[in-house]
């Protein structure tokens, strides 16, 4: 079932519910990334279509496309998880709590063990940039500007990021 | 180091596919007709709003100050008050009194009228006229004097100076029967920029001291009389005439202010300053376009100056909250990054 859409994104007939279908996959990979915890990922992709949905009226075919539109929602609405996240811990460090909760660290089904456990070795911000520049194949201009960082910042980030992945994987091979 | 093929491939390989479930959340997400609010399709974002905003305040600056411009044009005096001065009128009762300024159409440049009943009046008149050029004020001044000794009068004070802005002062004093005519001489002499006549009353004081000379001279009869009929003792005697002495010189003192308020009232006093327009500073009279345009332009004036007023009184705040924003950005980008870095 498909929404007409309040408004046009381009001179075809695209409509939110078009662009939703063709950019789910996209925003939950991403949220994936970031968040290594597929249920934590999935909610934050509902809450994503979900302000996108709202602020459709507002998006501006002229200042980007709508799967940079898409992810800065989502980011901003994990960076909001993160936030939320770090005060639960800090809350939780306070009063003592020994056993930690929800730090559920889970990729789901597609993910090699070798891939899913070496992913768990770096920061947020490498696996995102990871997931923005390798596997949404997002340039590297996009990526910047979506991340906020330069150019050559996001360059600096990615390699590190495949070197610190490729390093672990062979270290996770040599063991096996 | 160059990432092997492989990792690439086999991070794209593994690209996540939302779950069922998520998919048809999101349809229904996407399937609900979204509440607009009434005004959703008037909202701009800040920055179109900003592109739209100033360029309409700028119009609307303008509009107004054509607007006013062209209201304020019908009003040839508010271009002249600017550029001519008026005289004040320092008259403690005055009859009659008028006035004109900026009037350079010829049928303005007659003199206004004055009374023409029989009382004693002191009538003084300044006119400002201006002429072309340094040369003309000579003419003009040489004009002046043989126009008052035309008329029976003569000249009080005369200053005329020459060079490239030429100006000429002078105080005629001419009979007050020819004031009229004096008045209108003297305004034909270039274009009348001011006129202003002043007329004060003398016939009380006349009458006053027309009274006053008769009582005394009534006064001074009687003393005469006792003087010469009675015989009086030597000390009376003594006192009657001291008496006649100072009524006799009070006669004289009564006599010269009538013969002083007369004379007053026989010739009236014209101040004429003949100027050029460089140095009376007055502009030809405008055509309206031109007056419309010096209107709006000054309400565009004080527009920018309400404005400059506005951006001086609220810089500061602005700049307050620049800084609040930039280090709010600043805070969350570092937020972010340690958020990341986990």
């Amino acid at each position: 079932m498909t929404l007409d859409a309040p408004r046009p994104l381009d001179s075809t007939t695209s409509s939110f519910a078009s662009v939703a279908e063709e950019l789910l996959d996209d925003v939950y990979g991403y949220l994936l990334y970031l968040t290594k915890n597929w249920a934590v990922a999935e909610d934050l992709t509902g809450e994503t279509f979900e302000a996108a949905f709202k602020k459709w009226r507002r998006f501006d075919p002229g200042r980007g496309t709508p799967r940079a539109w898409l992810l800065a929602i989502a980011r901003s609405t994990a960076l909001d998880w993160f936030r939320a996240d770090a005060r639960r811990r800090k809350r939780e460090e306070r009063a003592g709590a020994m056993e930690r909760s929800g730090e559920l660290t889970t990729f789901g089904e597609g993910f090699s063990a070798e891939l899913a456990a070496s992913l768990q070795w770096l920061s947020a911000g490498e696996r995102e940039v990871l997931a923005l520049r390798v596997v949404l194949d997002l340039d590297g201009e996009e990526t910047a500007r979506l991340l906020g960082i330069s150019v050559t910042a996001v360059s600096t980030r990615l390699s590190r990021a495949l070197s610190k992945l490729e390093e672990r994987m062979r270290d996770h091979d040599a063991v096996a | 180091m160059t990432p092997s093929p492989e990792l690439i491939h086999e991070l794209r390989a593994s690209r996540p596919s939302a779950p069922a479930e998520l998919r048809a959340r999101v349809r229904a997400v996407a399937s609900e007709r979204p509440a607009r609010a009434p005004w959703a399709s008037w909202r701009l974002p800040a920055r179109r709003g900003l592109l739209v905003a100033v360029p309409a305040a700028a119009a609307l600056a303008v509009a107004s100050a054509g607007v006013l411009g062209v209201a304020r044009s019908d009003s040839p005096q508010a271009v002249s008050q600017g550029s001519l001065e008026k005289s004040t009128l320092q008259t403690a009762s005055p009859e009659y009194d008028t006035s004109t300024a900026g009037q350079g159409a010829r049928s303005q440049t007659q003199p206004a009228p004055l009374t023409t009943d029989e009382r004693a009046q002191r009538v003084s008149a300044t006119l400002t006229v201006e002429v072309k050029d340094a040369n003309a004020v000579s003419h003009a001044a040489q004009s002046a004097l043989d126009l008052t000794r035309s008329l029976g009068g003569y000249v009080v004070a005369s200053s005329v100076a020459t060079g490239e802005e030429g100006s000429a002062s002078i105080t005629v004093r001419v009979p007050v029967n020819k004031v009229q005519a004096a008045i209108a001489g003297l305004s034909d002499l270039g274009r009348l920029v001011s006129q202003q006549v002043t007329i004060d009353d003398l016939q009380q004081s006349l009458d006053e001291l027309t009274r006053r000379e008769a009582t005394t001279r009534t006064q001074i009869a009687r003393i005469r009389a006792r003087l010469e009929s009675e015989s009086l003792d030597p000390q009376t005697e003594a006192v009657l005439r001291a008496r006649l002495q100072t009524l006799r010189t009070e006669l004289v003192s009564i006599r010269r202010g009538l013969a002083a308020t007369n004379a007053e009232a026989r010739m009236s006093t014209i101040q004429v300053s003949v100027v050029t327009p460089d140095a009376s500073g007055a502009a030809a009279p405008s055509s309206r376009i031109d007056r419309t345009i010096d209107e709006a332009l000054n309400v565009l004036a004080w527009e920018g100056v309400v404005a400059l007023g506005l951006l001086i009184v609220l810089a500061p705040f602005a700049l307050v909250g620049l800084a609040a924003w930039v280090g709010r950005r600043v805070y969350r980008r570092h937020e972010e990054e340690r958020l990341l870095a986990t």
